[in-house]
């Protein structure tokens, strides 16, 4: 017989919060992909969208402000064969987390991880967080852009930007990052344009600002340095790159940490397994 | 053998005076390489079966500016440095300085003269000086200075009668693997030594008593003992950030955890430290982090996640000098508050305390089993000196090893349930626990006050209910926490309490006590929190006075203990906060004062 477990909540976010298509889109993605619930972690931060995991049936990491990325990464090496999902907001992830962003995109760990970018602290009402825009609640700096960030950064592996009002690309995203860390090759970082209707309304002002770089003709995503060009034109320009914007090869975490084939959580680690080799470090002891 | 026995056979000269304890102390400037002194020295005791104790005083950089080594070697175990220093070997002036108010009254100095004799104030103050130009023979002879090691290791084996084939055999052990230039020129450097010694020094000043052969004990600092004990203990993963003196922990399981399937990971700060090792322990691997004050500070906040969360952790605590950056090399145990009480909110946690090498393997297999049957976060509490000095010790009982994992659940015990709850309601507190991949056991973890479900919950009931269960573990666990050990005739009124290094020192004072005619007793605390409050009432019931040992300023551990037993009145803090550790006289000292002016009173 199987147990039965917990019924995911409703989610508790303001009709109309972006949030609702990152859900939608993560839960199609899962689906088709087929990825079982029982082998599927999603660790979220805190703030409104810190709550997505109480929304889907799977197992559930509510980890610290701004610590989802280094749990996620104990948790996938400890056992790499999860399917590991942060997801958090982007003052989560861009401003109190910000050195384990820097970190996990050097790191490479086969882990996905969604940004729902806002502009704002939605969950302590609207002050201006790391990629508000100047003027925004009387921010006077100049916003952070991660997607430049990640691709300044050798050694990520996976840059991308969805907008939760386009399902179709973000679902297709969203598969493109899950199949980039579950076949090994790093870290997937996707950061989704995700309005708060309640503190930063920005519908209307992002729908005339995302550009879809894949649909541009010749658009290279494996090029590391014409990726970065291209997107920091888009920005000067005050546009939005969109869609897959960089993939490339580097060496996963895992690959190159782990030395066993059987993940940490499964090994035997009873004295009986391994007495005649403690026994040999004991006499280095002498 | 006894050592007398041992001594007849060998025929000594009666007039040459046969010590069975003796601490040598190697002072220069860091680079000059005195810990190799230490290390001969420490070899050539154990061959002749003596027990060794050895403490590092290095700066926070890594050349210049004082540095010493401190071995004792003793018949009898030892837990500490004693009170003074027989022979000072003194590279520069700066190192007499400092050693001078360590040493005996009638210390021997060898001192290296290459730029000049000692001041000779010193040889009127009673001490035996050679002036030998240590350096210059080497820098001469053998072109490099920093064979002055080894010629001084010959002149310390010459002064205590330590025979000429001892000392090479044990050089020939170190060298031999390091190609045969480096041997030869120890070698020489040794008969150099030898040489001065014909000429200088008539006989040996004494005699080191001799217990045997070389003996099966092992040599072990804390740190070393505490990995050790992780790797035994099935600790898995490790992940750290470098700081003094914890890092020697992840330094020895870097190329050894590996080799075992486990992870040792360095991350980019102690937030990523305890928030990687939850997740890695949350799914599944025995884990343990290692810091000082500084590093635990910025794990404040995952602690109390750990505890809320209920996630199974280690953290090894590795005191000293504090607040801020303090003396990072210096020894304190100020941060007893900051582990029982540090965090915002209310959870359960443990702190343990080992006092020896022996009981930091121990205790971290302890530790291991603690966290995961009852979940939540365990502290090893360390000092520098606990952590660094080495002692020489019986071999890590690998046979009583036992491997726990409390309510941990397989498939099949998760079948036959038939609703799966993480944060269950039970007896005892603990819940049933899964990990990820385990079908019917997915849930929420969380560190929002949650359901039985793990569901975020802000409904009072629950909330009264959830916190009774996390809070009720603490005295389920009572009986699985390592008890205070008791030392001294029962029958003694003076009560003493202490714990890590000062484990050595106050058992040396008991017996200093005894001399002077005060029978005095030890209760050794092992769990710091929570308090064992009916085994600390019993040892207070039966003495007029307490007093606890501690290096801090405030009386830390002396306020806690206030707190919890009937006779507060009966507790006396002895605390001493100059980065040093306790002398046993030191303590010996303060215990009589008070013992005495209360007689007056
Ligand atoms: C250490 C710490 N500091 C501050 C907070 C308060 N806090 C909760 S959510 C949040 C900001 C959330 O913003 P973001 O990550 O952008 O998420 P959003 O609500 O916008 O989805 C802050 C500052 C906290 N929980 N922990
Ligand atoms: S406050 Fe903003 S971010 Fe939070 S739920 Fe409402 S709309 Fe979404
Ligand atoms: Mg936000």
């Amino acid at each position: 017989m199987t147990a039965k477990f917990y019924t995911p909540s409703a989610p508790i976010w303001c009709p109309g919060c972006g949030d609702f298509g990152v859900l939608a889109s993560l839960k199609k993605a899962l689906s088709e992909l087929r990825i079982g619930s029982k082998d599927t972690v999603v660790v979220g931060g805190i703030g409104c969208s810190g709550s997505i995991h109480n929304n889907l049936e799977c197992y559930g990491f509510h980890s610290l402000h701004g610590r989802l990325l280094p749990t996620a990464i104990g948790i996938k090496l400890a056992n790499p064969r999860l399917t590991v999902i942060a997801a958090g907001g982007d003052g989560d992830g861009y401003a109190i987390g910000s050195g384990h962003f820097i970190h996990a995109l050097k790191r490479n760990p086969s882990i996905v991880y969604i940004v729902m970018q806002n502009g704002t602290y939605g969950l302590t009402k609207g002050q201006p967080s790391p990629t508000a825009i100047p003027g925004y609640e009387g921010n006077v700096e100049i916003p952070f852009d991660a997607v430049l960030t990640a691709l300044s950064i050798q050694g990520s592996s996976f840059v991308a930007r969805g907008f939760s009002a386009n399902q179709t690309q973000l679902t297709d995203l969203m598969k493109k990052a899950i199949m980039h860390s579950n076949s090994n090759k790093g870290f997937a970082f996707l950061e989704v344009l995700s309005p708060c209707v309640t503190y930063n309304d920005t519908y209307k002002l992002w729908r005339e600002q995302v550009y879809d770089l894949n649909a541009e003709r010749g658009y290279d995503p494996h090029n590391r340095a014409s990726a970065f060009k291209r997107a920091y034109e888009l920005v000067l320009q005050e546009k939005i790159p969109t869609g897959l914007i960089f993939e490339g090869e580097a060496d996963s975490l895992e690959k190159n940490t782990l030395t066993s084939p059987v993940p940490i959580a499964f090994q035997d680690i009873s004295i009986e397994a391994n007495l005649p080799r403690y026994q040999e470090i004991l006499n280095d002891f002498h | 053998m006894t050592t007398e026995l041992l001594q007849e056979q060998q025929g000594l000269p009666s007039e040459v005076l046969q010590k069975n304890d003796v601490t040598i102390m190697i002072g220069g400037q860091g680079g000059d390489g005195t810990l190799t002194v230490v290390n001969l020295l420490g070899r050539a005791f154990r061959n002749i079966g003596l027990f060794i104790y050895d403490s590092r005083n290095v700066l926070s950089r890594i050349r210049g500016g004082h540095a010493d080594g401190v071995i004792r070697a003793s018949t009898k175990p030892i837990y500490c440095i004693a009170d003074n220093v027989d022979v000072l070997v003194a590279f520069d002036e700066e190192a007499v300085e400092a050693g001078e108010q360590e040493l005996s009254n009638q210390a021997i100095i060898v001192f290296d003269s290459s730029k000049g004799p000692l001041d000779p104030n010193y040889s009127s103050r009673g001490y035996t000086v050679y002036n030998a130009p240590l350096g210059n023979l080497a820098s001469q002879h053998l072109r490099k200075n920093i064979f002055k090691n080894t010629i001084a290791f010959a002149i310390l084996g010459r002064l205590m009668g330590l025979e000429d084939s001892l000392l090479e055999q044990v050089l020939r052990a170190r060298y031999e693997r390091k190609g045969k230039e480096a041997l030869e020129a120890n070698l020489k450097a040794l008969s150099l030594g030898f040489e001065y010694c014909n000429s200088n020094i008539r006989a040996s000043s004494f005699k080191i008593a001799r217990l045997g052969s070389a003996s099966n004990r092992i040599l072990s600092t804390g740190n070393e003992a505490v990995a050790f004990g992780f790797l035994a203990g099935g600790g898995r993963f490790f992940v750290g950030y470098p700081i003094t003196p914890a890092t020697d922990i992840m330094e020895w399981l870097a190329p050894r955890l590996p080799k075992f399937g486990g992870v040792v990971k360095q991350a980019e700060d102690e937030l990523a430290v305890i928030n990687m090792g939850l997740g890695a322990a949350y799914a599944g691997a025995r884990t343990m982090v290692a810091t000082s004050g500084p590093g635990q500070s910025l794990m404040t906040e995952g602690v109390g996640h750990a505890g809320e969360a209920e996630i199974p952790i280690v953290i090894v605590q590795c005191q000293r000098v504090g607040p801020s950056t303090g003396e990072p090399t210096k020894n304190e145990q100020s941060d007893i508050y900051h582990v029982v009480f540090g965090s915002h909110g209310e959870f359960p946690r443990i702190v343990i305390a080992p006092g020896t090498a022996s009981e930091c393997f121990k205790m971290t297999v302890d530790a291991l089993n603690i966290a995961e049957k009852y979940q939540l976060p365990v502290f090893i509490l360390m000092d520098q000196a606990l952590c660094q000095n080495s002692e020489s010790i019986e071999p890590f009982d690998l046979s009583s090893v036992k491997i726990e994992r409390g309510k941990l659940l397989s498939q099949e015990q998760l079948d036959s349930i038939p609703l799966y709850k993480r944060y269950e309601l039970t007896e005892d507190g603990v819940s049933p626990r899964t990990i990820p991949s385990l079908e019917g056991g997915q849930s929420q973890v969380t560190g929002n006050e949650h359901n039985e479900f793990g569901l975020v919950s802000t409904d009072r009931t629950n909330r009264f209910r959830i916190m009774h269960k996390r809070m009720k573990k603490l005295e389920a666990a009572k009986k699985d926490l390592p008890r205070g050990v008791v030392f001294g005739p029962s029958e003694a009124k003076i009560g003493v309490i202490g714990f890590g290094s000062n484990y050595g020192p106050i058992l040396e004072s008991l017996e200093q006590l005894q001399e002077k005619g005060f029978k005095a007793k030890f209760y050794q605390i092992r769990t710091i929190w929570p308090l064992l409050e009916e085994d600390l009432q019993s040892f207070v019931d039966t003495v007029d006075t307490v007093f606890v040992v501690e290096n801090n300023y405030n009386g830390q551990l002396a306020s806690l203990i206030k707190s919890s037993v009937e006779q507060r009145d009966r507790i006396q803090s002895i605390c001493k906060f100059d980065g040093t550790s306790f002398k046993p006289n030191e303590i010996t000292r303060a215990v009589l004062s008070s013992v005495i002016s209360g007689i007056g009173a």
